[in-house]
């Protein structure tokens, strides 16, 4: 007796997973505009690289009366594949089976992606979409029958730990609510899908009953929401650019934080000096400048991946590449609250700052910082502490950090914006100080400018005394900074830095103290 | 016939509006300057189109998010 028989049916149902949810359940998801999980995971990865992982993986299926009807695959579809020829791990909720809501098996291939890519240190890509657990399970057969043992590990304590080891993005297809949700904030990149996914804690049912509030789940959890509320980095037009999103971030990244990050030819000169680069600072400082072009201007051509626009608008944070090295770009956006720190600022420089130090990707910065944001509503959003956290993100950092003071540096929010032997360049049309010129007068001279006839004006003449006697040549003779630059000299001296870090970046690989967390 | 609402990015007050309701403006157009932190912000224009509506006048102050404008295109 051969084992044919068991073949054949290892066969069958290996058939069967493929099938999803039937030509229904894939016309019905086709039918909201959105891709199915195979669909995803082959439009991500190089082609044909998929390597599905438990493809057999189902649960037996019964009806009211306890006849068996056959097996449901898992609604979970896993596997490793290949992102540029690098090896990742990808998995995502087949929403063509009953809502992507787990099924026993789902859940299990669920949460092992993370063990996986743990295992084989290599990055974990997660396409969500579903609504994580029901009460309908608790009370069926194979249902909860209590829970999981008092000693067991926490779920969610992979979920933490990923974070520190390994690159982790998710992407949001469709509705993404409850588990999926915490896996969706719990990325070093997310992405949604503008016109098909939404992110909710609780769907509009929910929410309904127990607040008596009636919002559709795009008005709860659109992506005109989660730009702005931080919860996701990006927002992309559709699915694809979605997915594109995801392939083009983990091109900056190592396979783990045991391996360097990817270098790669680049065909941009090293000598490359833009001569826009002289006038981009108006002298006037009440006037505004695209730090945006700035940073283009000096990174490699093309190679700015900006993340989080949205959120804490003030502060720009993204990856970049300088003579092919990936390195993590942060600057001041002057045109919103002169690009003061705010409170969501603050969360962005934080978190990005960790991602960084995490992966030992260098970073580049360009200061033009005012200060944390001041007001009352600066004031109740507690923005001092958020401030400080980023402060000590960066005071902790361990990766080779290039500071470029390109316009203003006040107050303690500056800080920031040096990690410990910082490179330290200035350009010429730098000012710093404990407080900005205007604001620093008014309360330094208030009793020179109260007592004088016209107060208004006097300060003022204080204010263009002091403007005038202000210069970036005492910094450099000092050596304040290490050097002042012309700022068309950006470029040329930041690919000379990045051949200098090499020996670093060798040494840094492993995990650190302090990893981002979500 | 669609209508773009000019969001203000910041909270600030109203320093010159550079537009006219009827005048037709290009995408990036500076519809008007607020006043914010010491520096002067540009409000523009997130369409081609004309000027159908200017809520706010100088000196007036304005909240992030708050519509400042409308533009039919």
């Amino acid at each position: 007796m051969s084992w044919a028989k068991e073949v054949e049916e290892l066969k069958r149902r290996r058939e069967l997973a493929k099938q999803q949810g039937g030509p229904e359940g894939i016309a019905k998801q086709h039918g909201y505009g959105r891709m199915t999980i195979r669909e995803r995971i082959n439009t991500l990865l190089d082609e044909g690289s998929f390597q599905e992982q438990g493809k057999a993986t189902a649960v037996p299926d019964y009806d009211d009366d306890d006849n068996f009807l056959g097996f449901v695959p898992a609604n979970y579809v896993l596997g490793f594949g290949r992102i540029d020829d690098r090896r990742v791990v990808v998995g995502g909720e087949d929403f063509t089976l009953k809502g992507g809501s787990p099924n026993a098996a789902g859940l299990r291939k669920s949460i092992y992606a993370e063990h996986l890519a743990i295992q084989y240190k290599i990055p974990l890509v997660r396409m969500l979409e579903g609504g994580g657990g029901s009460v309908k399970s608790s009370g069926k057969r194979g249902g909860s029958s209590g829970g999981d043992s008092v000693f067991s590990e926490p779920r969610f304590k992979v979920i933490a730990d990923a974070m520190g080891q390994v690159p982790v993005v998710s992407m949001a297809g469709g509705a993404v609510a409850g588990f999926p949700a915490g896996r969706m904030a719990a990325s070093h990149f997310s992405v949604m899908s503008a016109d098909t996914a939404q992110i909710l804690v609780a769907g509009p049912k929910v929410v309904e009953r127990a607040l008596g509030v009636d919002m559709t789940k795009d008005e709860l959890g659109g992506a005109h929401i989660h730009a702005k509320s931080g919860v996701v980095d990006n927002v992309a037009a559709n699915e694809t650019e979605a997915l594109m999103q995801c392939r083009r971030f983990l091109s900056y990244l190592p396979s783990s934080v045991y391996q360097r990050t990817p270098r790669y030819p680049c065909d941009d000169s090293s000598e490359r000096m833009e001569k826009d680069l002289l006038d981009v600072i108006p002298r006037d400082s009440r006037s505004v400048f695209n730090m945006r072009t700035v940073i283009e201007m000096v990174v490699d051509l093309d190679s700015f991946f900006e993340m989080g626009k949205d959120f804490g608008r003030s502060q720009i944070v993204g990856l970049a590449r300088i003579d092919g090295q990936p390195v993590g770009i942060l600057a001041n956006n002057n045109r919103v609250y002169a690009g003061a720190m705010t409170a969501e600022a603050a969360q962005k420089y934080r978190r990005f700052v960790e991602l960084c130090d995490t992966f030992h990707i260098p970073v580049v910065n360009f200061i033009d910082q005012p200060g944390f944001m001041i007001g009352p509503e600066a004031e109740k959003k507690g923005t001092i502490r958020y401030g400080m956290a980023a402060v000590a993100a960066a005071a902790q950092a361990t990766i080779p950090w290039c500071a470029i003071q390109v316009h203003k540096g006040f107050g303690v929010a500056t800080a920031a914006h040096y990690a410990p032997n910082a490179y330290v360049l200035a350009w010429p049309s730098v000012e710093s100080g404990a407080l900005p010129l205007e604001g620093g007068v008014a309360v330094a001279f208030h009793r020179e400018i109260e007592a004088a006839e016209d107060p208004v004006a006097k300060r003022t003449e204080i204010e263009e005394r002091l403007r005038a006697a202000r210069s970036p040549f005492p910094r450099a003779e000092s050596f304040g900074v290490h050097e002042l630059i012309d700022p068309r000299e950006s470029r040329p001296t930041l690919c000379q830095w990045i051949d200098w870090i090499q020996p670093q970046l060798d040494e840094l690989k492993g995990s650190v103290k302090f990893s981002m967390r979500p | 016939m669609a209508t773009h609402n000019v969001e203000s990015e910041v909270t600030g007050s109203v320093w010159k509006v550079q537009v006219e309701v009827g005048d037709s403006v290009s995408e990036g157009d500076v519809i008007l300057i607020l006043e914010s932190m010491k520096m002067e912000i540009p409000v523009e224009s997130p369409a081609d189109g004309t000027v159908a509506e200017l809520r706010v006048q100088p000196e007036e102050a304005v909240q992030e998010d708050q519509v400042v404008a409308v533009i039919e295109s």
